[in-house]
């Protein structure tokens, strides 16, 4: 007698055989034949993952790094140049799975109302944090915040600043972190861990410890919107208006 | 052929070679594949295969752990360098206005590192990654301020970064043992 649909719905077929078996079975009650179904390539592709994600990785640490602490690189001109090579290098890491990616470029479920409410979050969220650091670099290291309002009417000034600190920023690292460097962490471990690693490492390569505070509960955030909304636009927005509140701060000197 | 029971009221049919309950009509067990109604000599070769990838199962799983271990405590002798180092750096500083700017970084750097350590028995290949990913970090930034690495720094630099690189692959070899000797 054949087994009904409703009997074959929990049921999968032995690779070896085509058996009706359970879907937890791991043998084959009829040929004993293992049903592996790929598994040992998936673990072994793991390492893989893992070294090219260490590749981007490595590759943006030392951009970060150059572009932050080398003082000949501190002018306008290699400013440009690293925000554009960091620019491709999230670019070419997110293409090259593109198959696996592109679906995050896609805005299936667009919601105004919702990108509202992110986008008000992100900035009710910058006020506190330019607060907060304010505070604490007043108290710990006897400084003021970075304050640019000589830029203040200069309007070249205020949309490089802006260019720099919000629109780059946002499309850049949403691409490279919950883009490229999510998707392929997703393939390595289980989603609470890809998207802790995702978050602790945007967090960390900022290299500013002090600011790990709001920057681990951002990216955790940022992360968890992107699994939510399975796209990454949300997040651009978010990102591009938190640190465009930033600049705000930074240009009135508040 | 004996079947083992379990030890309630009913009678259930279980698997020679891993104790799992099995259908009357299993010519394999579906959790082991040994051959239920096969000849004795087919289930004697398969225990018998099987007890071989056991003991190398097990020799594998204690080289992986070992590196695990190693790769956690590497996590907490961070932790506890840092914690030194913030110390040292407060009494040597203590005058200075910018003391706290110098402490607080290694005293967050400590603490970071402490609880990747503590929760990395939970979610070893995240804490590793992360614990790996922040030491290089502060490293390359190290290198910026201070360039001259003598040979010592060097070669613990390295050992450090390898202990860790060996977690994260042992993390990934560990789920690998456990999948093919059906250990869940």
């Amino acid at each position: 007698m054949q087994p009904s649909n409703d009997q074959l719905s929990d049921k999968k077929p032995c690779i070896h055989c085509g058996n009706a078996i359970s879907l937890t079975s791991r043998f084959c009650n009829a040929c004993g034949g293992k049903q592996t179904n790929g598994d040992d390539a998936v673990i072994d592709n793991k390492w893989a993952r893992i070294q090219e994600a260490g590749l981007f990785y490595a590759v943006i640490i030392v951009l970060c790094a150059l572009a932050n602490f080398i003082a000949q690189f501190q002018t306008l001109g290699w400013s440009l140049f690293f925000a554009g090579v960091l620019a491709i290098v999230s670019i070419s890491f997110f293409a090259y799975h593109w198959a696996g990616n592109k679906r995050l470029l896609a805005w299936p479920e667009f919601s105004f109302q919702k990108l509202c409410a992110y986008c008000f979050i992100a900035i009710i969220g910058s006020v506190f944090v330019q607060y907060a650091v304010g505070w604490l670099n007043v108290t710990f290291y006897s400084r003021q915040q970075e304050n640019l309002t000589a830029l203040k009417g200069n309007f070249w000034g205020e949309v490089i600043l802006v260019f720099f600190v919000a629109v780059m920023p946002a499309i850049f690292e949403e691409l490279g972190f919950r883009g490229y460097l999510l998707q392929n962490l997703l393939k390595v471990a289980d989603a609470q861990q890809a998207l802790f690693i995702t978050s602790f490492l945007f967090a960390i390569i900022h290299m500013s410890f002090l600011s790990l505070f709001w920057l681990i509960p951002f990216a955790l955030l940022l992360g968890y919107i992107r699994f939510k909304e399975k796209t990454l636009w949300y997040g651009v927005f978010m990102h591009f208006f938190f640190n465009f509140t930033a600049c705000m701060f930074m240009l009135s000197g508040l | 052929m004996e079947n083992k029971t379990a030890p309630s009221t009913e009678n259930v049919l279980r698997c020679d070679g891993c104790f799992t309950e099995i259908g009357t009509d299993y010519i394999y067990c579906t959790n082991c594949g040994y051959p239920i109604k096969g000849t004795a000599a087919e289930q004697a070769k398969f225990i018998s295969q099987k007890n071989r990838i056991d003991v190398t199962a097990v020799e594998l799983t204690q080289r992986v752990n070992k590196s695990i271990n190693k790769a956690g405590r590497t996590l907490y002798y961070l932790s506890g360098l840092f914690i030194l180092g913030g110390i040292i750096a407060f009494f040597k500083l203590k005058d200075d206005p910018d003391v706290l700017a110098v402490v607080i970084p290694y005293l967050i750097l400590g603490v970071v590192f402490l609880l990747l350590g503590e929760y990395s028995k939970k979610h070893t290949l995240a804490c590793f990654i992360s614990g790996l990913c922040l030491y290089v970090i502060v490293q390359v930034l190290d290198l910026f301020q201070n360039p001259d690495l003598n040979l010592i720094s060097f070669v613990i630099i390295a050992l450090i970064i390898g202990f860790l690189i060996m977690g994260i692959k042992s993390a990934i070899e560990i789920e690998k043992i456990k999948k093919h000797n059906n250990i869940s």
